[in-house]
């Protein structure tokens, strides 16, 4: 099935769209392209601006469309430039079976006939093709206007710098007021209390330490009333530490993505010093939960199956939840060998995804063994980073145990370590050993993620 | 002081500090082992030994099991293998799609017939969960020991008898037991004479209902004293119409007599004169009443007796499709009274009669390959939907073309239609994929997909997991 240039520019929305997608266009920005053996259905997975990529599919006999990406346009530049890339026959679309997330979706799809073209309106816009591929005369830069611009960003971030000491000077007198009117009182009120402090680092451009102030009310509830107290010193404990460090280096990339905002995906892929990592990876888990800040991170979390580099890698993503329920970006369980770039860290673990290969047949590697000492592996994280709140492990063989009032505990297969688990684990979890468990620790919970077990892989929610 | 020293004496120095936090007073006097590291100033100070007790309780203290750990056996393994790891995903997404435990159930039956089970992480059955096949037995009961609070493990491959009774969990015992049955039919009712007694009543009523297989004259006995001494009215009525398949009912008592006052035996034809069985139609809803609590309560060859004919004169002169509620009661009546013989007549008259519905009715006391038998036939003659063809043919059907019949011209026609929209037919199709054999399977797809539908479409999931599954269970 063939469509022509002629139905992208007539789907697209305006002139903007039409371009975005010219530049989306390129096979660089793709992988795992392909398409049904009928070639009714096209898929591909593009590189956007995130962590994650969007998964982009369409339906050649109506041109219905769908695309994972936040995009509040219909269609999206993606799924414009998916369309693109199949008109002009950019890249091959090899046939293969449907994959899963084109399945859910055409089962979800309701409406129009599907045996039936849908006809497009033309809209009145006039959108220009031509004009959407024209490179745009990259005009030469005179010295004077870019030494302006610099010295204009070097002022605006010695502002955004005081504006942060200044936030942080009040979150620590906040922390000092809790202590000063009792610890009780903060565990009782701690949504609103969080809420006012929140706002004002929000004002005073700490947005990242802000939204993490917003989820401390959460996470703090999740312990037992008789461990609040305790839970409550470690998480203000953390914020003093994250203030001082930031106060003692405030220029620090990893310092500054804790406490401000977060270095742009252009940056880190021109970060030379940023570490690259082109191995073998696995798909753990994919985390998405909604804050209280209106935004919804969604975190996939990735294992490194070769021998050496950093042994976790995780995606992090944020979009509004106004953007409604997105599609998963990755199956868990899956397998692929592609390239990530760290965000620059003492401890790599952010990541970007930059290439993704073809899958292959052959990535049958077992899961590493765990690189550390146990102990140390709970620990070693918190003396680079005090500060930090997830933990991910790779736990040696173990199995889970139930105490009397049901909660589910991890111990290791040497009975040396014993750790309380968040959910309540139910059938194959709690009914087999366990050979490998990755899991994040949160100082006081492990949440699994997935498992080797003598039956096979197992995620936490299978 | 040592380290070891500092590190006891800060954390016992912990429980102060708390307490002095929670209550709003200043903790850094009872941290004097830190005097240098917080310095002078009071505020300071108190900050200062926030971030230190934080990263200590942090790290030093961590949650204990306040009781002794409890670790659950082992899943065991069952003696179907699970299904090839390439198909889980399939299955997964049709047991995610089917949200009610009877779509769940037609899986699982599907499989189990094929040879296969579930992947534990995809579907395990609950304890209680008695439509589960009996190759589940060890996962049900290893639910029911999960559930539990202190129960082991018993695991005994013996032979079920009286004396290793209480070995057993209690669906393992149930199989064990209905294998007895097929084996020894005596020794299966001699165990059960031996044990029902110390049971629950709907236990009893579940393994009452085994001796239905290869039910004979030696079983008598037993079953009379059900009847006569059982507490529970619903195992009673159970033993009574066991009996009654026997040929051993009740007598023509008053209420079957009565119950025949509705029905009158007339012949027709005035050459090959032929009796056939007319339904008077009650005049008023309170004998519409009492026509159907007299056939609720009525059994096959009272019924018969009364009206002055044998059973299968009955059944081979009733007027169907003229009174369907009627008919279903005498179905029903049949099922639970009626001998093997009289279910195969009726079974046979229902497909005669054009009346196919009615054998999913009876479907419950054919035998597996007779039940698929008649639903391809009812489907093939009588052009019944698929659904109804499944839930007639139940888990043994295997058919080879299946969108031959008028059903399947009716589906291709349906989806090939003007209006037809991406989620019609789900249901028809998803029964299409539970009765085609593999081979039929295959060519449905070929079929579906040349009349338009995608490779990829959902709807085509259980015909494409039928196609790529290898069929290893026993062909009826």
């Amino acid at each position: 099935m063939a469509i022509d240039l002629k139905a992208v520019e007539q789907l697209a929305t305006d002139q903007s769209s039409l371009k975005a997608a010219a530049s989306l266009a390129k096979p660089a920005k793709w992988s795992g392209v392909g398409g049904s053996a009928d070639g009714a259905l096209i898929w591909g997975e593009c590189a956007g601006s995130g962590a994650n990529p969007y998964r982009v599919m369409a339906d050649l006999r109506d041109l219905g469309n769908k695309c994972t990406c936040p995009s509040r346009k219909f269609p999206c530049k993606h799924v414009l430039g998916l369309l693109w890339l199949n008109a002009e026959a950019i890249v091959p679309f090899a046939p293969a079976d449907t994959p899963a997330w084109v399945s859910d979706w055409l089962g979800r799809r309701r409406g129009t006939s599907a045996a039936r073209p849908a006809n497009v309106a033309p809209s009145g816009d006039a959108k220009d093709l031509r004009a959407a591929r024209a490179l745009e005369a990259e005009a030469a830069e005179d010295p004077k206007d870019a030494a302006r611009r610099e010295a204009q960003a070097a002022k605006r971030n010695e502002e955004t710098e005081r504006a942060i000491l200044d936030a942080l000077d009040a979150l620590e007198q906040w922390i000092g007021d809790q202590l000063r009117l009792g610890l009780a009182g903060f565990i009782d009120d701690a949504t609103a209390r969080c809420r006012r402090i929140a706002a004002r680092l929000v004002d005073g451009k700490a947005a990242v330490l802000a939204g993490r102030i917003d989820e401390l009310p959460s996470r703090l509830l999740a312990l037992e009333a008789g461990d609040r107290p305790r839970g409550a010193v470690v998480e203000l404990g953390k914020l003093v530490l994250l203030a001082r460090a930031f106060r003692a280096t405030p220029r620090d990339a990893e310092i500054r993505r804790a406490v401000a905002t977060s270095e742009t995906r252009e940056t880190v892929l021109a970060d030379p010093q940023a570490l690259r990592v082109d191995t073998q990876w696995e798909v753990l888990a994919e985390q998405v939960q909604t804050r209280r800040d209106g935004l919804v991170s969604q975190t996939t979390w990735l294992l490194n199956l070769a021998a050496a580099g950093p042994r976790f890698a995780m995606l992090l993503d944020f979009f509004p939840a106004s953007a409604g329920r997105r599609g998963s970006v990755f199956t868990p369980g899956v397998r692929f060998r592609g390239e990530l770039v760290f965000y620059p860290s003492q401890q790599p673990l952010r990541a970007l995804l930059v290439r993704r290969d073809a899958a292959e047949e052959t990535l049958t590697l077992e899961w590493p063994a765990p690189d550390e000492v146990f102990s140390d592996a709970l620990t070693r994280p918190l003396l680079a980073e005090p500060w930090t709140i997830d933990i991910p492990l790779l736990l040696p063989q173990g199995r889970f145990a139930r105490d009397d009032a049901g909660h589910a505990w991890w111990r290791s297969g040497d009975g040396t370590a014993t750790l309380p688990v968040a959910s309540n684990a139910e059938g194959l979890l709690c009914g087999t050993d366990l050979t490998r468990t990755a899991a994040i620790w949160s100082g006081n919970r492990l949440t699994i993620l997935a498992a080797q077990t003598p039956w096979g892989r197992i995620g936490s929610h299978d | 002081m040592t380290d070891a020293l500092i590190a006891d004496a800060i954390y016992d120095a912990m429980g102060t500090v708390l307490t002095r936090w929670t209550m709003g007073s200043a903790a850094a006097p009872a941290a004097s082992f830190w005097r240098a590291e917080l310095g002078e100033d009071p505020a300071e100070a108190e900050l200062r030994l926030l971030a230190l007790s934080g990263q200590f309780l942090g790290i030093a203290v961590t949650a204990e099991p306040a009781s002794t750990l409890r670790i659950l056996p082992d899943i065991p393994t069952l003696a179907l293998p699970t299904l090839p790891e390439a198909l889980r995903p399939l299955a997964r997404r049709i047991l995610t799609a089917k949200k009610l435990a009877q779509g769940k159930t037609e899986l699982v039956d599907f499989l189990a017939a094929r040879g296969w089970t579930t992947h534990p992480a995809d579907w395990m059955p609950e304890g209680g969960d008695d439509d589960a096949p009996d190759v589940y037995a060890p996962w049900r009961d290893w639910a029911d020991i999960a559930a539990s609070n202190n129960a082991a493990w018993q695991q005994t491959n013996d032979h079920i008898n009286a004396g290793n009774w209480d070995d057993f969990w209690p669906a393992a015992r149930k199989v064990a037991l209905a294998e007895l049955r097929r084996r020894d039919p005596s020794a299966a009712r001699a165990v059960l004479e031996a044990k029902l007694g110390h049971e629950g009543a709907d236990t009893r009523l579940r393994l009452l209902s085994l001796l239905s297989e290869r039910l004979s004259d030696d079983d008598i006995a037993f079953l009379e004293a059900i009847v006569a001494d059982d507490r529970a009215p619903k195992v009673k009525a159970l033993a009574a119409s066991l009996l009654a398949r026997l040929g051993h009912g009740a007598g023509i008592g008053e209420d079957a007599a009565e119950l025949a006052g509705f029905f009158s035996v007339k012949t027709k034809g005035i050459l090959r004169r032929s009796r056939v069985i007319e339904a008077e139609r009650p005049k008023t809803p309170a004998q519409w009443q009492c026509r159907k609590a007299l056939l609720d309560g009525a059994g096959l060859a009272s019924f018969a007796g009364a009206l002055g004919i044998t059973p299968q004169e009955l059944i081979a002169a009733w007027d169907w499709n003229v009174d369907p509620a009627a008919d279903t009661a005498l179905i029903n009546l049949i099922v639970a009274t009626g001998t093997d013989a009289q279910v195969a007549d009726a079974a046979k008259a229902i497909g005669e009669h054009d009346a196919t519905g009615l054998i999913v009715a009876l479907a419950p006391r054919l035998a597996p390959a007779e039940r698929a038998r008649q639903a391809e036939a009812a489907m093939n003659a009588h052009g019944i939907r698929f659904e109804l063809t499944q839930a007639m043919a139940g888990p043994a059907a295997r058919l080879n073309d299946p969108l031959a019949a008028p059903a399947g011209k009716a589906l291709l026609a349906a989806l090939r239609s003007d209006d037809a929209k991406p989620s019609d037919q789900v249901a028809e199709l998803h029964a299409l994929g539970l009765i085609a054999s593999r081979e039929g399977a295959r060519r449905s797809l070929e079929r579906l997909t040349a009349a338009g539908l995608l490779q990829g479409d959902p709807r085509l999931d259980m015909l494409r997991l039928n196609a790529a599954l290898d069929d290893k269970g026993a062909k009826p």
